[in-house]
């Protein structure tokens, strides 16, 4: 038995990139998740470093113009470079969503686990709280709250992570249940093991493939999210741009056909989603064939 | 006497990973008459239920099969999956291990009943309806026409099983396949099942094909033995003869490991059953077998007869007077100063919670236990499924809420809190009834046997690295495994890595939870030896819970009686066997396996 789980798996070819090549087409969907993914990453963290143009240098005699050698997106009613608005908003869009979604995650582990280890009645109080918040619709939560506190890159992370984090919760309380009565568990609490080794020993790494995967989940959210209140005029403030505030003012010009201001940010909107979504449901694959 | 199943050089091959097929079964012979039982044998992973499936043709996809399977004279193999489906139910029925997976959980037993008869032999709904009426009245089931439209949750697991075999005697099959259908099931009513299973062969003239991994199981009512190994054939012929006079090494080792009331010492089968791509070209057990000779491993040996069962071994066992030596008495263990006390421990589960009745209803699982413990000793506790004995068990390791005491060297437990309350909670482990659901699967083997020790405190990494080999080596495992998940070895070897886990915590009391139902016997006897070793060194006391009486028997000091929830009798072990006091302790000696004449 153990020879069999030490020798490399037969019918691999040796080269690196044919091996690469191999993995993708056994896993299609983790694989071009992942590749969008990193686009994305790419056009959010480097690009804006790689391309020199200043994106907030006005060209009046410019306005409105369709892609060109010169401005390779085009330009906005004010004569700006598409291209060097999208790839700040990226930025913009990413410092917001990330951290937002790490909020998110942290928090709602932490509610789960709290509520899933407590004593009863706790647990009774922490999801009927749940069931409310749940209940409401979040966008409409958003924009109330987005209405009260003044925006800015802080106040919007709290906003978005605070907001998202009660469908984990819900999940990792029910997982928590569901395992703290497995006898490995008992074994544990036998030997003298307390509340937050259990947790973060047993439950965390017994739970982490579903973890990953909602983890990516929630950063795709937290892009449209944030997206979609800076659609709004509630996101990201201007002088700043993102992608939402972009497709936003590109719509507003509808009338003059500018689609170079209307297709970019909406695709990388889409994309953002698809990645997240893709390679979640392929590392759900391939931790958890049964599901 | 008709046969109704005949298998000829029947071999089959499993697809396995990406390599290809793997021989599982290797040229099978067996012939089963009108009205016989023959007990199909072996351990997991001898190909033992392949066999029965084939018959059924209800092999995985990809299965590769050659030979001849003729039922009742039709030769199976070549039937299309139309005929195929006439055959199924109508010729063969079968009996599974887990009747309450193998029962449609949303539909009534009579409308499941019918439905198996209707399919074959049509008409219409109420005649159906008096068959399957019939049917579990044949099969034993208490006031039949009441309980037609219940649901299978409804039913205990006998009873569950009584329908299960109902529902394959719908259209009166020539030949009954049983797959380990008493496995799970206390050994009283095991007995009752296999009696049913008896009975009706004898009554409806049934070929009945017995696959089970427990030869005691069979003794009683099979006609005919098939021991498998490796998916070859070791030994078959007359059950009489075979339990009398074994021939082959295996067979022999395998009646051995079998714990039977009174015995001593269990013989162990060093070693593990082969893997199918490591099959050797010779005798698959030369590698495990006390009497290996080099010409064992040149070729397969061919059967030989000689006047007892035929074997197919080179050096066959003599047929009269078995050369098992006896192995020495051990001495027993003395002088128990308590360690260990209970007194009128009793538990409650919460019942239904009544919203606007107030209170809710208590229903007490264990009521007013006492004893006492000596350190060293092992305490055996017997009782059939629901009797309290794992709530008895929990209670002692502190594990749910209990009313009375338990006292741990003269002090209760039950008032301390916090650090205190864990630190005398870790001198009482416990070892659970399934080894894998005892282990965190995500955890390597070295960190799951370290656990008991980086809890506690105070050692290096370097330290506990060297504790950790040195307790896979007490347990009698390669410390090479430290590196490996809990799901890339076998059950035997996971049961022991949670021994050398419950050792890592240097307890005085392990509750041992079932610790070998889930093993195979050969398995389970070493395990046995292993923890009456471990006892013996470390002066450690047990707690034994389990159903079966003959493992109980073996191992303990002394033994408690459970029944509902109360201890009906509790004495030394020999006494206890000797002269049961109570009605309910006779019966439940009854019920498990007596030592052979020729081994007392």
């Amino acid at each position: 038995m153990s020879d069999r789980i030490l020798a490399p798996p037969p019918g691999l070819p040796a080269a690196p990139l044919g091996r690469a090549i191999a993995w993708m087409t056994r896993r299609p969907t983790l694989a071009v998740g992942l590749c969008l993914a990193g686009l994305i990453l790419f056009i959010g963290f480097i690009a804006p470093f790689l391309y020199p143009p200043d994106p907030f240098a006005i060209h009046p005699d410019h306005a409105l113009e369709p892609p060109s050698w010169a401005f390779p997106l085009g330009t906005d009613e004010l004569g700006r470079d598409e291209l060097g608005l999208l790839l700040s908003g990226g930025l913009a869009t990413m410092v917001v969503a990330l951290p937002a979604a790490v909020l998110a995650f942290v928090t709602g582990i932490a509610y789960g686990l709290a509520a899933g280890l407590g004593p009863t009645w706790a647990d009774r109080l922490m999801m009927r709280l749940l069931d409310a918040i749940l209940a409401l619709p979040s966008l409409i939560v958003l924009i109330f709250f987005a209405a009260l506190v003044t925006l800015n890159d802080t106040s919007l992370i709290l906003l978005l992570g605070l907001i998202s984090w009660p469908g984990l919760a819900r999940l990792v309380r029910n997982e928590t249940r569901a395992q703290r009565g497995r006898d490995f568990v008992l074994a544990a609490e036998q030997m003298g093991a307390g509340r937050f080794y259990i947790a973060r020993a047993h439950l965390l790494r017994v739970m982490a493939p579903v973890l990953v995967v909602n983890g990516t989940f929630m950063i795709g959210d937290a892009i449209f999210a944030l997206s979609a209140l800076s659609f709004l005029g509630l996101g990201v403030q201007p002088p700043q741009v993102s992608w939402g505030s972009l497709l936003e003012s590109g719509l507003n010009l509808i009338a003059l056909d500018p689609w170079w201001l209307i297709l970019p940010p909406g695709l990388l909107v889409f994309m953002s989603l698809l990645a997240a979504s893709l390679t979640g449901q392929g590392l759900l694959r391939r931790w958890e064939p049964g599901r | 006497m008709t046969e109704v199943l005949q298998l000829e050089n029947l071999s089959v091959s499993l697809p396995r990973g990406r390599t290809g097929n793997v021989p599982i079964l290797d040229a099978l012979n067996l012939t089963i008459g009108a009205g016989e039982m023959l007990a199909l044998v072996g351990e997991s992973g001898s190909g033992k239920t392949i066999a029965a499936l084939s018959v059924m043709r209800l092999l995985p996809q990809g299965a590769e099969m050659s030979g001849s399977i003729r039922l009742a004279g039709t030769e199976v193999t070549s039937l299309d999956d139309k005929a195929m489906r006439a055959v199924r139910g109508r010729d063969v029925g079968m009996v599974f291990q887990n009747p309450l997976a193998a029962l449609n959980p949303s539909r009534t037993v009579a409308s499941q009943i019918q439905e198996a008869w209707r399919v074959h032999q049509g008409g219409s709904v109420r005649a159906a309806r008096v068959r399957a009426l019939e049917l579990l009245g044949e099969v034993g089931l208490p006031n039949p026409a009441q309980r037609l439209d219940d649901y299978p949750h409804q039913f205990s697991g006998g009873m569950r099983q009584r329908v299960m075999i109902a529902m394959a005697l719908a259209c009166s099959p020539k030949l009954l396949i049983a797959d380990e259908p008493t496995t799970g099931l206390d050994p009283l009513i095991a007995r009752q099942i296999m009696a049913l299973i008896a009975k009706l062969r004898r009554e409806h003239a049934m070929g009945v094909l017995f696959v089970t991994h427990d030869l005691s199981v069979v003794e009683e009512h099979a006609d005919a033995i098939h021991v498998l190994y490796a998916g070859r054939s070791v030994e078959f012929g007359g059950a009489k003869e075979f339990f009398a006079h074994p021939r082959h090494p295996y067979s022999a080792a395998l009646l051995g490991a079998v714990a039977r009331l009174g015995q001593t010492r269990l013989h162990n089968i060093s070693g593990q059953l082969p893997e199918p791509e490591l099959r050797a070209a010779g005798c698959r057990f030369a590698a495990r077998c006390a009497y290996r000779q080099p010409e064992c491993e040149t070729a397969y040996p061919p059967f030989s007869a000689n006047g007892g069962t035929a074997a197919a071994c080179l050096f066959p066992l003599p047929t009269a007077g078995t050369s098992h030596a006896a192995p020495p008495e051990l001495p027993a263990a003395q002088n128990f100063a308590p360690q260990l006390e209970a007194q009128d421990l009793t538990v409650r589960y919460a019942g239904a919670t009544k919203w606007f009745g107030g209170g809710s209803e208590n229903l007490p699982a264990l009521r007013d236990v006492a004893f006492a413990l000596g350190r060293g000793e092992c305490l055996g506790v017997v009782g059939e499924s629901g009797s309290g004995k794992s709530t008895l068990g929990r209670a002692v390791l502190q594990m749910i809420p209990y009313e009375g005491q338990v006292r741990l060297d003269g002090h209760d437990l039950a008032p301390l809190r916090g650090l205190e309350r864990r630190a005398q909670r870790r001198r009482l482990q416990v070892v659970f009834q399934d080894p894998r659901e005892s282990m965190n699967p995500r955890l390597r083997i070295g960190d799951i046997v370290a656990e008991p020790l980086r809890l506690k405190g105070g050692l290096t990494a370097a330290d506990i690295r060297g504790r950790v080999t040195a307790l896979l080596g007490r347990v009698g495992l390669n410390p090479e495994l430290a590196h490996y998940l809990p799901g890339s070895v076998s059950g035997g070897q996971a049961q022991r890595i949670a021994i050398a886990r419950a050792l890592a915590a240097a307890p005085d009391v392990i509750v041992l939870d079932e610790p070998t139902s889930a093993l195979d016997v050969s398995t389970q006897a070493m395990l046995l030896n292993l923890l009456k070793d471990l006892a013996r060194s470390d002066m450690l006391s047990y707690i034994l819970i389990s159903h079966d009486f003959a493992v109980v028997s073996y191992m303990a000091d002394r033994i408690a009686v459970l029944n509902a929830g109360r201890i009906v009798e509790m004495n030394e072990t020999a006494s206890l066997i000797a002269a049961p006091q109570h009605r309910y302790t006779a019966a439940l000696i009854a019920a498990a396996p007596q030592l052979r004449p020729s081994l007392r």
